[in-house]
């Protein structure tokens, strides 16, 4: 008898501890509960983000499984709307997006700058690399390798550029047959394109020889990376010069015929920073979705559901940092989250950058 | 009924009329003359956006490819739409039935599934530049082009300047194209020097229409465009924005006053040449149906003719779309049959914004667009057949909306819906959607609504007010049922025209608000290509179907 009723009341504890787990998760400090209940309370998040719900949405519908009576309100925007619509909004105080979530590092750390985010040290801080958090209100959410993309059919495999530097003479030595064939983000139409090329300046020395063999050859420039690898597939261009390697593993995974090279001499991450928005209506399931988007369970599906790269070392997969790091060893290099993006964003260097960049791509 | 007296009607329809147009417009220009946005504490009064866009050697390069491609677009759509009108309303070319409601197809393809069509189809590699590559040994056409740009904004704006041709001629009475038939006029003759002269103001209104919507052409240029760097306004504010590297909104506001500041002396042309518009009322209270106009010879000419612009602008394009929809990949060296997929349709349905997208769009056009119709005869009605200074300010302030860009007027509309307190529940309703939609087209529905009142003689309505019967009781009895059917017209019109509307929806977009059109410019910017052409058919789809059951309840486009 005793020992049955000792049996019950160690089940009973077994439940009682089991139901607070799915309360808190592994590792988060006790209080946390406090967080997950108001977030019950405000009964749903709302989503600003540039990753398309496509991508997204299996991370969405993760999301409300473990927290079902949390609902997410997701909208995808591009960067530029995102950012109009944020700082209108703020300003207004008539509620704006809890969750902040953009590939436009350098206009994210902005907002964070100016005063528009939320402090607050999320419990997977330790989890993740150093360059990826900010004033404990800006996080890096994924890991994602910046990749030369080609036509498998129209590209023989011996002019397939491993590196910068073979790209570049790859194009001085066949300019017959790649003039025309090469596209690239323009620097002057698209934030995403400034702020490729001006990492490539920092890391490559002759960058500015690469511009001007790229304009040699007449490169042709876009402001999406899906105009680029639609017209990279369909032959109109057959090489693509700094494209997401995110994007070009979905596209890959439908489509064999394109080739993904990270160049071997270094590679250029990028990371989707996510804020807390301080003008948030709900930020409590706010925090409940960031510090869902940055555990093992969110990167999990960030790496192997969206195909967005995780930056967490201890998720497997082939979108992994991980993977990455097998791949091209220490020549990563991740763009940090922190003031010197604000840099990309002074108009007097954008302007001269810029002049210089209209004579490289007339080829001077 | 209490009689409300006809004055307190006009004001009030006009002071709604001007708060609904001023309120974003004062919000632009006041922008316009600041140093960050409005709403930023550390905004100054400046006119450094004047001196930063005027020094900028693209603004001046945008500006005149602008310039270029309106002018261009109209020289091509105007004579081209009066020709395909006359044909249509007073020819027996063969298959008319069929053809009608064929011709309006390009209005209501949304410009960036058609200019995607292209790529497609005639692009570089394209289904039909490899064929041609493989008979010739080259490709005959590029379609980067500006003057590809500049052929295909005319091709698929012909039927703007149809519809406002084609009402105006059966609006008229054939007795007088008749008598030139019979002193031996060839049917040549008749349309230049008998029923063009009638049709006229209608040409004009519709040319003047089709420059604007030249200024903001926006899907056209944004794809086809892009390879080549050809700039025009619209996508000139793209690159603003990425100039300073933080969206400058008072940079944006500058080029939208410049916009405006040439538009207006338009408005002000157009005014003029809108007086002698009363010279050629000619519904009378009598009515004749007379026999078309025999083309013998040239008939099959006339249907070859249309049919192949029908190709050029319409089948080409959906073709394109279509076959982009059904497979992975394409281009140089794919074999279609290899990738064929429904995928890309089974995608569509995993998400829910995408589906209250196309819920929200029919419905946008159906409900949204009867109410805007009402309100723009509301406007109409209130300073028809009422001559004063009152009247020309109605006509410039409808016009003024036409001159901002969509994507503008979206956002501008956001601020007001922001900052206006009892407004800001509305905004993430359809009825932002709506109120932004109304007011972009006001200029639009308004020439529809006004057109068709035009047509309808004084005498009938001089009949009744001598009757006893008061200004608003000659309105609701008599001008009303006898604009009836162009009010139908336009409902089907304006339906079609918000259906396909792609840039005003955008910076409204959100959970709620979703429309295809604006679905559609996201998905494209976030390289979703394979949901952009499934969406894109569903859309065609969805209009063609919303057609074909209009036409079957007996809503035709013309009486």
């Amino acid at each position: 008898m005793r020992q049955v009723l000792s049996a019950t009341v160690f089940a009973a504890a077994l439940a009682f501890c089991a139901g607070a787990q799915a309360q808190v998760p592994a590792g988060y400090p006790a209080d946390y509960s406090k967080i997950v209940d108001a977030a019950k309370k405000e009964g749903k998040v709302v989503i600003y983000s540039t990753t398309d719900a496509v991508s997204a949405n299996p991370l969405v519908k993760d999301f409300e499984a473990l927290y079902p009576s949390v609902k997410v309100e997701y909208s995808d925007l591009n960067s530029t709307e995102l950012y109009n619509r944020f700082i209108a909004e703020s300003a207004s105080n008539n509620g704006t997006g809890d969750l902040i979530w953009s590939s436009a590092m350098d206009l994210q750390v902005k907002l964070v700058a100016d005063g528009l985010a939320l402090t607050y040290a999320s419990p997977e801080i330790k989890a993740l690399p150093k360059w990826a958090v900010w004033k404990d209100a800006a996080y890096g959410t994924t890991y994602e390798p910046i990749a030369f993309v080609y036509n498998k059919r129209l590209v023989p495999e011996a002019d397939v550029p491993k590196d910068h530097t073979a790209l570049m003479k790859l194009l001085e030595s066949k300019p017959e047959l790649y003039k025309g064939k090469i596209t690239a983000y323009d620097p002057e139409r698209s934030g995403v394109g400034y702020l490729f090329c001006n990492e490539d300046i920092k890391n490559f020395p002759a960058a500015w020889d690469l511009f001007k063999a790229m304009g040699k050859a007449q490169v042709k420039l876009y402001t999406s990376a899906g105009a680029m690898m639609e017209r990279v597939t369909s032959g109109e261009h057959t090489i693509a010069y700094g494209i997401f390697g995110s994007y070009a593993l979905s596209r890959s995974k439908k489509d064999p015929n394109l080739g993904i090279v990270l160049p071997s001499d270094f590679t250029m991450i990028t990371s989707r920073v996510a804020f807390i928005s301080k003008s948030a209506k709900n930020p409590n399931a706010a925090k409940l979705f960031l510090d869902y988007l940055l555990s093992k369970r969110g990167q999990e599906i960030v790496a192997n559901k969206a195909d967005l790269y995780t930056l967490r070392s201890d998720v497997e997969g082939e979108a992994t940092l991980t993977q990455v790091t097998k791949l091209i060893g220490d020549k990563a290099r991740p763009v940090p989250i922190d003031q010197t993006l604000l840099e990309n964003l002074d108009q007097t260097k954008r302007l001269a950058f810029l002049s210089k960049w209209q004579k490289a791509k007339k080829g001077e | 009924m209490p009689i409300v007296p006809i004055v307190v009607y006009r004001f009030l329809v006009i002071g709604i009329t001007t708060l609904a147009v001023a309120m974003p417009l004062s919000l632009v220009i006041y922008q316009s003359f600041l140093t960050a946005p409005f709403f930023d504490h550390s905004a100054k009064a400046s006119f450094a956006a004047y001196s930063f866009v005027f020094a900028d050697d693209d603004f001046w390069q945008a500006f005149w490819t602008t310039i270029t491609i309106a002018g261009g677009m109209a020289a091509i759509a105007v004579p081209l739409g009066a020709l395909l009108a006359f044909l249509m309303v007073r020819t027996d070319v063969p298959g008319k039935r069929y053809l009608e409601p064929l011709l309006l197809i390009p209005i209501f393809v949304s410009a960036v599934v058609i200019a995607f069509g292209y790529v497609v189809a005639v692009g570089p590699v394209g289904i039909f530049s490899t064929m041609a590559k493989d008979l010739l040994g080259f490709v005959p056409w590029n379609l980067y082009s500006l003057f590809s740009l500049i052929v295909i904004a005319g091709l698929t704006h012909v039927p703007h300047v149809y519809l406002y041709s084609a009402a105006a001629l059966r609006g008229l009475s054939t007795d007088l194209e008749e008598a030139a038939r019979v002193s031996g006029a060839n049917p040549f003759q008749v349309a230049i020097n008998v029923s063009l002269p009638m049709i006229l103001p209608a040409i004009l209104f519709a040319g003047v229409l089709v420059f604007f919507l030249g200024f903001e052409l926006f899907g056209l240029p944004l794809v086809l465009g892009d390879p080549q760097d050809v700039l025009v306004l619209s996508t000139y504010l793209y690159k603003l924005t990425n100039k300073l590297g933080v969206p400058s909104y008072q940079l944006m506001a500058v080029v939208v006053v410049v916009i405006i500041a040439v538009t207006a002396p338009l408005v002000f042309m157009q005014r003029l040449l809108l007086r002698q518009a009363q010279r050629y009322v000619s519904v009378r209270g009598k009515g004749l149906k007379t026999q078309p106009l025999r083309l013998h010879g040239w008939r099959w000419f006339a249907f070859a003719a249309i049919t192949l612009w029908l190709i050029i602008t319409v089948v080409v394009p959906l073709f394109g779309i279509t076959l982009r929809s059904f497979v992975v990949s394409w281009g140089e060296g794919v074999k279609l049959l290899d990738v064929l997929t429904l995928d890309h349709y089974r995608e569509l349905l995993d998400y829910p914004n995408v589906i209250r997208g196309i819920v929200n769009t029919f419905g946008i056009g159906v409900i949204g667009g009867a109410i805007a119709v009402a309100c723009y005869t509301a406007i109409a009605l209130a300073v028809h057949r009422w001559n004063s200074g009152w009247t020309r300010l109605v006509d410039y302030i409808v016009m003024v909306p036409r001159a901002m860009p969509g994507l503008i007027a979206g956002l501008a509309l956001l601020w007001v819906f922001l900052f206006v307190p009892f407004l800001s529940p509305l905004r993430s309703t359809m009825v932002s959607i709506w109120l932004a939609y109304t007011i972009v087209w006001l200029a639009y529905g308004m020439r529809l609504v006004s057109g068709t009142l035009l047509q309808v003689g004084p005498e009938l309505e001089e009949a009744a007010r001598v009757s006893g019967a008061s200004d608003l009781r000659v309105k609701r009895d008599v001008t009303l049922p006898l604009i009836k059917y162009g009010m139908l017209a336009s409902w089907l019109l304006i339906f079609l025209i918000f259906v396909r509307e792609y840039s005003t929806g955008i910076y409204l977009l959100g959970p709620g608000t979703e429309v295809i059109g604006s679905l559609l410019v996201s998905l494209w910017g976030t390289g979703a290509i394979d949901l952009v052409s499934a969406l894109s058919v569903v859309n065609v789809v969805m209009i063609g179907a919303g057609l074909a059951v209009a036409i079957r309840l007996g809503v035709r486009l013309h009486g």
